[in-house]
Formats: C-alpha cells, sequence, structure tokens
C-alpha cells in the first residue's frame, strides 16, 4: 500500500453501497459501527440488523470490493451479532396489516349486522379480510354469516372457518346453543389473547373486532393488547343513543386509539307498500354529531325487513348487489379504508441496544 | 402526543424517545424506576404524578444492575417496562411519560432523581 487511507475516505467509499432491502446506504442505517485504519489494511466492525440477513452475503462482498477499490489491500470484516429484532406490539398478529373496532356506546344498534356486512363487502373489494367476534356474552356473528363449519386445531393452533371468504372466530363455536358465559374480567382478557394469538389468522388486509357494546373489560382488553388501527363507531340517529356513542369516543380517545368515523344504522325506512320514507329514529343525527365532533361520516345504512330475514338467514345483505345495501355497505367499506389508510399511525418501534 | 421511537440504551442506563413533534427525551434507568406509575410505587390511588420521593426505598439492585429486560407496548397508548428487579406493573402512558422528561426545556427545576 503506498499511501494509508483516511477512515473518512473509507467511510465515504462505503456509503455508496445499498442495502437492497432497505434501499438506503449502509452508512446511513448505521450498520457500519467502527473504521480502523492499520498498516495492513482496514478492519471494519459491521453489525447488521436481523432485517438483513437475507443479503448479508452480498453486502459483505459489496463491502470488501469497495474497499479494496480505494486501493486497500487487506479489509478483515468482524461482524457484531444482530441486535433483537425491534418488537411492535402486533406481534401476536404479525399477518395482520389493519385492525378496526367497530364498536358502540349502547346495545342494540346493529353493530354486529354492520360488522358483518361491513366485512362482507370489504371482502368484495378484493382485500383479505377476518372477522373476529368479541361478544362473548352474546356472539352472534356465526348466525349473521351462517357458518357451520367448527374451528379446528391445526399444529397447535385453531384454524378459522370461512364464511364468504371471511376468516371468521367467535365464542359461538365453543358454546352449546342454549349455554351462557358467566364470567368476570380475567377471563375475557384472556379469550380476547387466544382469539388474536391462538387463531391463524395468517396474512389479512384487515381484521374486522365486533365489540359488545360499552366500555368495559372486553374494549380495555383488546385496546391494550393489540394496536388497534382505529374504532368505527355504530349508532342509530336518535339522541339517546348518540349520547351513549359518544362515550365509546371518550374511551377510545384514552386509549390513543384513532377513531375512523361514524356510521349511521336504522337512518331511515322506505315503506314496501307505498315508497314513503319514514326516519323512525329520526335522520342525520350521527351525520351532525360526526360533523360537531370533526370525525369523518362513513355512510348511512337504512332499516329494512330485508336485513332482518337475511341476517337471520345467514347472508349479508352487503353481498346481494340487487338490493339497495350492497351499494350503501360498499360506500361505508371505501370511507373506512380511506380513514385506515389516513391514520396508518405505525406503532413505534421499541428497539434495545 | 406519540413516540416515533424508543430506544433503551443499556451502555449509557439510558431510554430515549423521539415524539412526533421532533422533541427527544433521555430517561435514565433509575429515574424512570423511580418515577413508576403503578399503585404500588406511588403509594396513593392519586397516579403516576404524585410519586412519593422514595417510590423504591430498598431498591433490591444497584444502579448497574437496574435495566429493562423487556419492553412492551399496551396498545397504543403506553410502554410497559420489565425491569431487571423483578417489578413490571408500571404502565407509562405515552402522555404520562412526555410529562417526565427531564430535560432542561420541559422541566427548569430538575425532578427528584433526574
Amino acid at each position: 500500500m503506498s499511501e494509508r487511507v483516511t477512515p473518512q475516505e473509507v467511510m465515504k467509499a462505503l456509503s455508496a453501497v445499498e442495502d437492497p432491502v432497505a434501499r438506503r446506504d449502509i452508512v446511513a442505517l448505521g450498520y457500519v459501527k467502527n473504521v480502523e485504519v492499520g498498516t495492513n489494511g482496514v478492519v471494519l466492525t459491521l453489525q447488521f440488523p436481523a432485517s438483513a440477513s437475507s443479503v448479508q452475503g452480498e453486502l459483505v462482498v459489496a463491502i470488501k470490493r469497495a474497499v479494496q477499490q480505494l486501493g486497500v489491500e487487506e479489509v478483515q470484516i468482524h461482524q457484531l451479532a444482530s441486535p433483537p429484532a425491534p418488537t411492535r406490539g402486533s406481534a401476536l398478529i404479525p399477518g395482520v396489516k389493519h385492525t378496526i373496532a367497530v364498536a358502540s356506546g349502547k346495545g342494540g344498534v346493529g353493530k354486529s349486522t354492520v360488522a358483518a356486512n361491513l366485512a362482507s363487502a370489504l371482502q368484495q373489494q378484493g382485500v383479505a379480510v377476518g372477522l373476529m367476534d368479541t361478544d362473548v356474552y352474546g356472539p352472534s356473528i356465526p348466525v349473521l354469516l351462517g357458518s357451520k363449519e367448527q374451528p379446528r386445531v391445526v399444529e397447535g393452533k385453531l384454524a378459522a372457518p370461512v364464511e364468504y371468504g371471511i376468516k371468521v372466530m367467535s365464542m359461538a363455536y365453543f358454546l352449546p346453543k342454549d349455554e351462557a358465559v358467566i364470567w368476570r374480567g380475567p377471563m375475557l382478557h384472556k379469550t380476547i389473547q387466544q382469539f388474536l394469538g391462538d387463531v391463524r389468522w395468517g396474512e389479512l388486509d384487515y381484521l374486522v373486532i365486533d365489540l359488545p357494546p360499552g366500555t368495559g373489560d372486553i374494549q380495555l382488553s383488546l385496546s391494550q393488547t393489540i394496536p388497534l388501527t382505529g374504532a368505527v363507531i355504530v349508532s342509530t340517529p336518535q339522541d339517546l343513543a348518540l349520547a351513549v356513542a359518544w362515550k365509546a369516543i371518550a374511551m377510545f380517545n384514552k386509549m390513543n386509539v384513532p377513531i375512523l368515523g361514524i356510521i349511521e344504522n336504522m337512518s331511515y325506512y322506505v315503506c314496501p307498500h307505498c315508497g314513503e320514507r319514514a326516519e323512525i329514529f329520526g335522520h342525520g343525527g350521527a351525520r351532525e354529531a360526526a360533523k360537531k365532533l370533526g370525525l369523518a361520516f362513513l355512510g348511512e345504512i337504512p332499516l329494512d325487513p330485508v336485513i332482518r330475514a337475511e341476517s337471520d338467514a345467514g347472508r349479508p345483505v352487503a353481498l346481494d348487489s340487487s338490493s339497495p345495501h350492497y351499494a350503501a355497505y360498499q360506500n361505508v367499506a371505501r370511507a373506512v379504508r380511506e380513514q385506515a389508510e389516513r391514520v396508518g399511525r405505525e406503532a413505534p418501534p421499541i428497539s434495545f441496544e | 402526543m406519540w413516540p416515533k421511537s424508543i430506544k433503551l440504551n443499556t451502555p449509557n442506563h439510558t431510554v430515549w424517545v423521539e415524539w412526533s413533534d421532533g422533541h427527544r427525551s433521555a430517561y435514565s434507568y433509575p429515574y424512570l424506576r423511580d418515577h413508576c406509575p403503578c399503585a404500588t410505587c406511588t403509594s396513593s390511588h392519586r397516579g403516576g404524578a404524585t410519586a412519593s420521593p422514595s417510590p423504591n426505598p430498598l431498591p433490591m439492585l444497584g444502579a448497574q444492575a437496574l435495566r429493562p429486560l423487556r419492553a412492551e407496548l399496551v396498545g397504543r397508548y403506553a410502554l410497559q417496562i420489565f425491569w431487571s428487579d423483578g417489578h413490571s406493573s408500571g404502565i407509562y402512558t405515552f402522555d404520562y411519560l412526555r410529562g417526565l422528561c427531564p430535560c432542561e426545556q420541559c422541566r427548569p427545576f430538575p425532578a427528584h432523581g433526574a
């Protein structure tokens, strides 16, 4: 070697080497921990993250070549062990992109029906969807989807029944028809964790989570166990239901869960005989409330005996392209996806150094 | 307020948090352990902000040995730290953690243990 290179020159040469996975240069990514220039050549200390393990070999070759091009003959490389991969809160369901909770303050506003139809509409739009029924006291999702299958245990994990292309999990699968769940909080917490961690959800774009009414144990457990993408609030237009919906919104605000918007269910009723529109619970109340709160209004679903009949028969109305509800739910699904992408605030990575 | 990243640096006994507004907070391990917001450590039900001056009067480990073994997110609103002294019931909400920032800008008068 005629003349010694400086560590700065080495760093400069290394900054031309790019990690093909991260698509940034290895200096900016912090892989180069130390550069030592000695009489015999250059000693590099490198540390690759676990995410670069697949390209580590080719990176080492490229790094050697880059330094050799400076006229250095001897390039020694020390590698430090990869630090543990950063953990994110959703380690329980690593393949799920978005988790959407469907909530309301009050019971009986049609949360489960909306959740089942929202999942169906999402599925129609070509995204991979799961539907988790966390209402352990009154599980109704399997009935709404006409689910006859049972979850099976495959290699130590539960394989969820698939209905209309949607992976489904519910407490209803584990209970004889006329038996009830009579549990206190800790059991509920365990159930939520098992529904998330012990079920093979696989790769999903959306996991729609149907919540029981209120602001209790299940809502709390869910918000603590996974970083929810957001919550969708279902309400009827009447003031009473909206007043309780505010409480659900307040709870999610406390837990830092973004509210994706409000859906007005039972928005109005069109008489099948005379075609006249009757606004049984009033109309537009949820839209106004959303406006007041600065939240997105995701759509309105009219009240229709067809919904009741089809739901009892296990056929989501959102799948029948001849029904007026098809379009309504398609719009709701589009609005939910837009909002989910918009809030797409990722959970912060936690790393050890 | 939302952390963009959380780094636990054991050689420096420091937890680094970068916040969504760009602010960076550095918390020493003993400082965080002393400000554990759990009910046992605060010895009252008034919440973490009123932590008594000596929440950990009989430390099991010296300052050098005290470190987080593990840290996890709680939903999307808090950080839970599993300390090497066996304690793990403190849930540091992001709001609480942000308010705890010991830097001069955030605290002209340094808090106890900072």
